[in-house]
């Protein structure tokens, strides 16, 4: 018992020092108390989990190639622009959506859409670029990426595990860029196997052995004259060793989530990204980006953007839902959007093509009040009526929602001072109360 | 002509600001290695204090030398014979022999090729760097004067996956407000676009003479175009249009275009004018850049931001090289040949300097370009580059991480060359790659690589097989911690995996002292 009290004080001070002893029972979800039974373990992820609640998170679900407003979050049904789809009703009276997404419409308590974003860039990169970063794209300033201002001001540097993960690739989303490569994404290509040159070429003792022989160089090395890049490396390599030693790293690892979880969430691609997110979340990695695409449906856009919802409806609806259970949500944002929307005139091939005047976005948690539809366009969606959403307001409110500072300045290389969001105002609607 | 006789022609030109020196002038130019002893000496009367650094070794200089030259490491050979070697000017014949070498032009080519996409802002722009590559190595290794290599990138045109030359122009996907910035911040120096939206904060350029730059490059624009069944661009412009609305002005020497000069003469002004010697900046963007990349510490830091209010750490010598630049007619080999032959060059390496340290008192470590540190790998590990004839990992190849390993060990190792040495730090997803990629645990192998086994089975002593790993991982020999390491593992392929494995994770050698 002694060992135990031990730990859970060890655990207790090392991610939040406000905290008591006595304050870990209120800290415990009410169903975890409940159910009595607790081992230590599932006591100490119960912990955990709630000593998260602490920090605010963020999960943006990156809709790659731009998806039709119409097909997703904003159908026209019975007007030209809307083609074939038709709107399905959601939890909310008076809030549909597309007839695609069903998990989603079920979700929409929870979930806030903004239906009056709008911009001028209607090429893929550039748009991307606009959307992550909230600038057009400058060869002399690289502008960081929303994930790179997350980690940068609310990451934690003592963690084993990167503060901002990006599963999937996506193009043209920035990085850490002025802020430097530690904010840089920490990228996974597939979502089902052990990201990159994490698992060491050899047993873990041999691996421990290598890097002892390692530190042994350094270490004559240095004796002999102290360098700065010596140093530096060494830095880079103990944080990278110990993040391959760190038993977090199973947070990686979906195989290790129930069966019945792993359902829920679906079997694509982008279903073991959120999965991956959640447990990244729970771990205490501060941001996470996951990738689906491609949605650039110049042809069939129909049945296209049918099967592109079947990706990513269940996992999207099931990520707030599991969030949610795990007390997460509250102080993690969730934020589904694409680099533009799509045209409301539909082209000779069954498609659309690039629509940067009026577009969709969703966003839930962290203070979202859900159930909520913000902005119109006219009939045909060709252009915004009201309330119009820019992308800095968009960012700003993405900021906000997590605590951050949108006017804070960082320095750029040529001793440019740029601010995390340039103009723009916050979507004050948005939040609750 | 006596050395004497020469320097005093060197010393006249540096007394004569604003006589320039044709190669017609001359009976002979001056030489890179009186240039060179005019350096040093400027640098110790400008700066002052005697540097506490000693001239480096044969070991330290070699490794300097051709991984700055030719872009890779020398072999245990190499070493050897240069340790060997007991001629007094056997690092003057080294540098002539690297910069003889084809591997120059392929390291300095892939150097320009980063400068110019690491600030692309129009990422299809990738499909274009092959032949934008192509198109630098060669020019390099022909000793193109950098005047017609800069006037090739500002003037072309054509199919981006065939005309290297486009590839600066697609960097920016043909808009010409970035192209113009990118041309004055790459061939001058200058970041003028600061000014595209607002006066220049701390330099004294303006809003209209931003405008004025872009009017040299109206109309010129990238389309989408076909090259057999593959997708590409093509730099195009209207040749015959005259623009009207907005006076041609090159703000760096006050020189105009009337409106109404036809489209295509425009671009060739602007190119000629940026080159042309009366144009100091073209020249001190390069001696600075050049001089930055060796020596360690530019002139001006970052190497992209010179002027004209900016403070040069020793404006008399950047002087000097740029006089004798321009009278040696842009020679780019000669300018590398000169700042390799100083004494500041072949210092030892120290740590950068504080702010109140003198500068150029030692050479300052760099670390290795992607492309030098693959190169390293490839040296220790006695392989070849696969060579893809892939036009370039976009697409589909590129969003599944496939493409040849070069490309794929550049994506996670490159940097912008163009950025502040000492703020570019390595990254956690580099350190994985090299403690634990498939690719180098497979090399370190005694069974699977090429490497290992054939050295276990011919080398019998340890202390000669740690030697043989060390000169070909660092190019220097050390035996103490390795031998004890040795003695402390039953299993000698194992222990030598071990060995190898720690020197390729080793600080140096992803650095060069």
């Amino acid at each position: 018992m002694h060992y135990h009290v031990h730990n859970q004080l060890n655990v207790t001070f090392s991610r939040d020092g406000q905290l008591r002893r006595r304050s870990f029972l209120r800290c415990l979800p009410a169903a975890a108390l409940a159910a009595g039974s607790l081992d230590w373990r599932s006591r100490l992820a119960a912990q955990a989990s709630q000593l998260r609640t602490k920090k605010k998170a963020c999960i943006l679900l990156w809709m790659q190639g731009g998806p039709s407003q119409f097909e997703t979050l904003s159908p026209k049904p019975g007007h030209a622009s809307g083609g074939e789809t038709s709107a399905i009703a959601t939890s909310v009276p008076g809030i549909q959506i597309a007839e695609h997404l069903p998990a989603v419409a079920s979700a929409m308590d929870d979930i806030c859409l903004i239906r009056s974003m709008n911009s001028k860039e209607g090429s893929h990169p550039r748009a991307s670029y606009l959307m992550h970063t909230g600038y057009i794209p400058t060869a002399s300033i690289k502008h960081p990426t929303i994930g790179s201002h997350v980690a940068h001001q609310l990451g934690n540097p003592e963690s084993d595990l990167p503060d901002f993960v990006r599963i999937g690739r996506v193009r043209s989303g920035g990085g850490g860029g002025l802020l430097g490569v530690n904010y840089d994404p920490f990228v996974i290509n597939n979502a089902n196997r052990t990201p990159d040159n994490t698992a060491p070429g050899t047993s873990t003792d041999r691996y421990l052995r290598r890097l002892s022989l390692l530190g042994q160089l350094h270490d004559e090395y240095e004796s002999a004259e102290q360098r700065q890049e010596v140093k530096d490396h060494r830095k880079v390599y103990g944080k990278a060793s110990r993040m391959v030693l760190s038993s977090n790293m199973k947070a990686f690892d979906i195989a290790q989530e129930p069966a019945g979880i792993r359902q829920q969430y679906g079997t694509s691609e982008f279903a073991a990204g959120c999965l991956m997110a959640r447990r990244l979340i729970e771990t205490g990695v501060t941001f996470v980006e996951v990738a689906a695409g491609n949605w650039d449906t110049h042809q069939d856009n129909f049945s296209r953007s049918a099967e592109l919802c079947g990706q990513v409806d269940k996992p999207f609806a099931f990520l707030l839902e599991d969030l949610k259970q795990r007390g997460l949500l509250e102080q993690t944002l969730v934020v589904w959007m694409g680099e533009f929307g799509r045209t409301p005139r539909i082209n000779p091939r069954a498609g659309r093509d690039h629509y940067p005047r009026a577009y969709s976005v969703a966003l839930a948690g962290a203070g979202v009040r859900g159930g909520q539809v913000i902005g119109t366009t006219d009939p045909g969606g060709v252009g915004v009526e009201d309330r119009p959403v820019g992308v800095s307001d968009l960012l700003r409110t993405i900021f906000g929602s997590l605590d951050i500072d949108s006017d804070l300045e960082n320095m750029s290389g040529v001793g440019r001072p740029i601010a995390v969001v340039d103009g723009g105002e916050l979507v004050k609607e948005v939040f609750s109360g | 002509m006596s050395i004497s006789v020469r320097s005093s022609l060197v010393l006249s030109v540096v007394l004569l600001p604003g006589f320039l020196l044709t190669p017609a002038d001359l009976p002979a130019q001056s030489t890179a290695t009186d240039v060179a002893r005019q350096v040093d000496q400027l640098i110790a009367e400008e700066i002052g204090g005697e540097s506490a650094a000693q001239i480096s070794s044969d070991e330290v200089f070699l490794r300097r030398a051709f991984l700055d030259l030719v872009g890779e490491p020398p072999t245990s050979n190499d070493l050897l014979a240069f340790s060997l070697d007991t001629r007094a000017d056997k690092r003057a014949k080294l540098v002539k022999q690297l910069l003889a070498d084809d591997g120059y032009g392929t390291n300095w080519g892939r150097y320009w090729r980063d400068v110019i996409m690491f600030r692309r802002t129009e990422d299809r722009a990738i499909l274009s760097q092959p032949a934008l590559e192509e198109f630098l190595v060669t020019e390099f290794n022909a000793n193109t004067p950098w005047n017609s290599i800069a006037r090739q990138l500002i003037t072309a045109t054509g199919n981006v996956r065939e005309n290297g030359q486009t590839g600066l122009i697609m960097a920016q996907g043909g808009r010409p407000e970035d192209t113009v910035a990118e041309i004055s911040r790459i061939f001058m120096g200058i970041q003028i676009q600061c000014a595209q939206c607002h006066d220049h904060p701390t330099d004294r350029w303006t809003r209209e003479q931003f405008h004025q730059l872009v009017a040299f490059f109206p109309r010129v624009a990238v389309r989408p175009t076909m090259m057999g069944n593959a997708r590409s661009f093509a730099v195009i412009e209207k040749p015959e249009l005259k623009g009207t609305l907005m006076q041609p002005v090159f703000f760096a020497t006050g020189q105009q275009l009337q409106t109404g000069v036809l489209d295509k003469d425009r671009r060739e002004t602007l190119s000629s004018w940026i080159t042309s010697p009366e144009n100091s900046w073209c020249a001190k963007a390069l001696v600075n850049r050049l001089w930055s990349e060796l020596v360690g510490e530019g002139f001006y830091e970052p190497v992209d931001d010179i002027g004209p209010d900016r403070d040069c750490s020793a404006p008399r010598t950047l002087d000097l090289l740029c006089n004798e630049l321009t009278a040696h007619d842009y020679d780019i080999k000669w300018l590398m040949e000169t700042i390799l032959l100083t004494r500041t060059y072949q210092l030892e390496s120290r740590n950068r300097r504080s702010l109140d340290e003198l500068p150029f008192q030692a050479n300052c470590p760099q670390r290795l370009r992607s492309d030098q540190l693959f190169n390293s790998l490839l040296a220790v590990f006695d392989i070849e580059d696969v060579v893809s004839d892939r036009p370039a990992a976009y697409g589909p190849a590129m969003r599944q991480g496939r493409g040849a390993p070069r490309l794929l060990f550049n994506s996670m190792f490159g940097f912008d060359p163009s950025t502040r040495r000492d703020e570019i730090g390595g990254s956690i997803p580099q350190a994985l790659a090299m403690m634990n990629s498939p690719f180098i645990n497979q090399q370190i192998n005694a069974q699977h690589g090429q490497m290992l086994a054939p050295l276990l089975a011919e080398v019998n002593d340890d202390r000669q097989l740690v030697e043989e790993l060390y000169i070909r991982v660092l190019s220097r020999q050390e035996l103490r911690v390795c031998l004890d390491f040795r003695r402390g593992i039953n299993s000698r392929s194992e222990a030598f995996e071990d060995i190898l494995w720690a020197l390729l994770n080793h600080a140096e050698f992803i650095h060069r002292k």
